[in-house]
């Protein structure tokens, strides 16, 4: 089980995450909302290990990131945001980077990787350098590394950003499995369909707290309020249309 | 004016031509000191050449006119490739951003700009650039070519003498520019899509090499007075003397008429490669950018993943992802190029001013031998650390996180094993392999003793300034200029001179005693050994660092403030 408890986090004297907790148990799919600079990129990277929180803990099947951080980042395969990678590498050769920092046997690790590559549709780029490779291409490559280790948690931030319709629907499908295997799946997203599709909790974050958590099922089985109208009402969005005729009128006029 | 889309696409061009990319605003305002010191050291220079030529030229007023005609031309052939070195230094630093590419087509052929727009800007920016270079390294030397004129005043025939100098000098730098222009469009035309990268990459680091290693030689040009004499065959290879003997022609001397038509043709193939390579790659914008130029040209071009599984898991992938780094990464490449030219370059100068060449046998003179085995210790004491510099640079920073993820106790040292391996291989290794035949063949057999114990001082000296070393090489960001440059320069210099003497005096001795190599290998070989336990020992228990920080004792320049 992935336990946050009391995490906080603070840049100088801005307060970016606040005592924010929840839990996630092995099978779940949770999907972590919020708008832009509520903090959930920076949640994504307290929990994956990446920053150290100002306040609060974070554990992963009995493992605290505080006490033993490579114990713990070793069983979390993480997709980041941005497709950041090592680009002047092919897929294959940065699979195999990964794959021996995390120490897995080079006759295991190759096997993996030509299956990989082969099944997220890789492999008539492997002679290419990543640099021409499109986001959605670098997504892919991003997901076959977090996927080689057969991690305990997976952590992915946007992970269907430009990802084509094929491919999207590969990755639901696959975290689906891999959730009913027992694998723990957190997910930071924009969208709520996703949201809807895969995920059996949803958390709603803004201005660096939890407003909302729930069921997802509840949502439907409730009746009242949808994911959008509740995500709406508990980040207190502004009324968008008259912004819309704003912006409008700013780029006709004048 | 200024807010035309011309205007401001030219000066982003101009712009990205300064631009590597690769440093924080910490690390750019620490760079400012760096390019300070350097300055500053250019400027110094310049002063004791200007004494130089002043005593040379105040000796020269009593000399007989062809004689000091035959220094003239040799000096102006020095003054012009000195302007020329700077120039197509600069053009070859800013090789990848010489032409319009993808990046380019992507991104503003998408916005309402014509083709022509967009490559009319690149042309200005390029022309600011080289033009900056160009008068700047001209007006830089000045006062030393003012200098050299003085015997034409003397015979009333400045004006004449003072235009045929600067329009040869000016010709000269403008061919050393259009030169580089000229090799990176036939590169961008010619080169298959599938190994440009590759090309470019091996294409820059060769000139910037090949730049650096010509140094020696360009500080040579004012003792080939003779050469210019007797018309030696090597000037027809010298480009400098090509302008120099241009320069004689337009004031009526046809004596050295053939390298005068050199010089003419040499710039007309230049500017002729250069219109066509943009004229065509105008015509063919689409057509040359959008194929897939990051193939690295199929099964045979790229080496096997089972490479990845060889000797340690952390260890193995750091040595490949270094190693493919450097082979792919422009940047890297020529860093990693340009420091072991520049210490290849010394040595060349030292072994082409020392005595002996004419006496190649075990009574090969001292000087000859001594500097023979000082080469491969001045090569690796600067290579060492230049090597060092060249893996601190910074590759894809934010891509680093895979690095973060995956540290591991044994893993830190695994890395701090492969960056010392890579830079044994680099900056000990090759050099030793460089110079060892020249050792063979002028100091025989018996130097066969010095490169073990070579070997084994390289060791040493790298356990020593790699002992602190915590990062994956290209993954924490860089700030240069941490310390006080003129103070790091001294210190340097200084270790540079004790280590030198004692290595020189180590290994002469080795050649004539077997015994002392011996006993020197063993000793060094157990200090070696004793400082990579330490280091690594201390590695497993430290974090690996990815971002460096400015030391709280220096404070920022500000230069950009108000």
């Amino acid at each position: 089980m992935l336990q946050a408890r009391g995490l906080t986090k603070r840049y100088g004297g801005t307060l970016a995450l606040d005592r924010v907790s929840f839990d996630l148990q092995p099978g779940e799919i949770v999907g972590y909302l919020g708008p832009n600079g509520s903090g959930k990129s920076t949640t994504v990277n307290l929990v994956v290990g990446l920053l150290e929180p100002t306040a609060g803990e974070v554990s992963l099947l009995g493992i605290r990131a505080a006490d033993d951080p490579i114990g713990y980042k070793r069983l979390i395969g993480y997709v980041p945001e941005e497709p950041t990678l090592y680009t002047h590498l092919t897929a294959g050769e940065y699979l195999m980077l990964v794959g021996r920092l995390r120490r897995l046997p080079a006759s295991t690790l190759q096997k993996r990787v030509a299956a990989l590559l082969r099944l997220l549709q890789l492999h008539d780029s492997r002679y290419r350098s990543m640099t021409t490779f499109s986001k959605g291409m670098r997504q892919r490559v991003l997901v076959a590394s977090a996927l080689l280790h057969d991690p305990q948690l997976l952590v992915l931030d946007e992970p269907f950003s430009g990802l084509d319709v094929n491919a999207g629907l590969l990755l639901r499908t696959l975290l689906q499995l891999l959730a009913s295997q027992g694998r723990m799946i957190f997910f930071s997203t924009h969208r709520f369909d996703m949201v809807e599709k895969l995920c059996s909790r949803v958390i709603v974050l803004s201005s660096g707290r939890i407003v909302l958590e729930r069921s997802v099922d509840a949502f439907a089985r409730d009746g009242d309020d949808s994911l959008e109208q509740a995500f709406v009402h508990a980040t207190r969005q502004p009324d968008f249309a008259p912004l819309a005729r704003e912006i409008l009128d700013a780029i006709s006029g004048g | 004016m200024r807010d035309h889309p011309v205007a401001v696409l030219t000066r982003h061009f101009f712009w990205s031509l300064f631009d590597f990319g690769v440093l924080s605003d910490d690390g750019a305002e620490s760079l400012k000191r760096v390019l300070l010191g350097g300055l500053a050291l250019a400027i110094a220079i310049g002063l004791l050449l200007a004494r130089l030529f002043m005593t040379k030229y105040g000796m020269l007023a009593a000399a007989p006119p062809k004689a000091y005609l035959r220094e003239v031309v040799a000096d102006h052939a020095f003054l012009m490739s000195l302007a020329m070195w700077v120039v197509a230094a600069a053009m070859a630093l800013a090789g990848q951003s010489l032409f319009p590419d993808e990046t380019d087509f992507r991104i503003l052929m998408a916005q309402p700009l014509s083709r022509a727009q967009v490559f009319g800007a690149k042309l200005a920016a390029l022309l600011l650039f080289a033009g900056l270079f160009i008068a700047g390294s001209q007006v830089a030397l000045v006062p030393i070519g003012a200098l050299t004129l003085i015997g034409a005043a003397g015979a009333g025939a400045l004006l004449p003498a003072a235009i045929a100098y600067a329009a040869t000098s000016l010709a000269a730098s403008v061919f050393a520019a259009l030169g580089i222009v000229a090799i990176q469009g036939l590169l961008v035309l010619l080169a298959s899509r599938s190994r440009l990268l590759v090309i470019a990459a091996a294409v820059r680091s060769v000139l910037i090499g090949g730049l650096v290693l010509a140094l020696p030689l360009v500080a040579q040009l004012p003792a080939t007075a003779r050469a210019f004499a007797a018309h030696a065959w090597w000037l027809a290879w010298t480009p400098p003397a090509w302008f120099a003997g241009l320069e004689r022609r337009l004031l009526g001397d046809a004596t050295h008429a053939g390298l005068a038509s050199q010089a003419l043709v040499a710039m007309a193939a230049a500017g002729a490669i250069t219109a066509v390579s943009y004229v065509r790659l105008y015509r063919r914008f689409d057509r040359v950018t959008f194929q897939s130029s990051g193939t690295l040209s199929g099964p045979e071009g790229v080496p096997s993943l089972a490479a990845w599984g060889r000797g340690a898991p952390v260890r193995g992938a750091v040595r490949r992802f270094v190693a493919l780094a450097i082979r792919r990464s422009l940047l890297h490449q020529s860093l990693a190029v340009g420091v072991l030219a520049a210490a290849g370059g010394l040595v060349l100068n030292s072994l082409l001013n020392a005595d002996g060449w004419d006496r190649l046998d075990a009574n090969a003179s001292g000087a000859l031998a001594g500097t023979l085995l000082w080469a491969p210790m001045t090569m690796m004491f600067l290579a060492i650390p230049g090597m060092r510099l060249a893996l601190s640079i910074p590759l894809e920073l934010r891509a680093n996180w895979v690095f973060r993820m995956t540290e591991d106790v044994n893993g830190r040292a695994e890395v701090a094993d492969a960056a010392g391996r890579t830079v044994l291989l680099w900056a000990v290794a090759l050099p030793i392999a460089l110079v060892a035949p020249l050792q063979w063949w002028v100091l025989g057999v018996g130097s066969l003793a010095a490169q073990p114990v070579e070997a084994a001082i390289g060791w040493v000296l790298l356990e020593w300034m790699m002992a602190d070393w915590r990062r994956v090489p290209f993954t924490c960001s860089y700030i240069p200029g941490k310390g006080f440059f003129p103070q790091m320069c001294v210190k340097a210099f200084a270790v540079y001179v004790v280590f030198t003497v004692a290595t020189g005096l180590l290994l002469r001795l080795s050649i004539r005693h077997p015994g002392v190599a011996a006993g020197a290998i063993v000793i060094l070989g157990a200090a070696a050994v004793i400082l990579r336990t330490r280091s690594l020992r201390r590695a497993r228990q430290t974090s690996l660092m990815f971002e460096e920080q400015v030391p709280s004792d220096l404070s920022p320049l500000q230069l950009n403030a108000d």
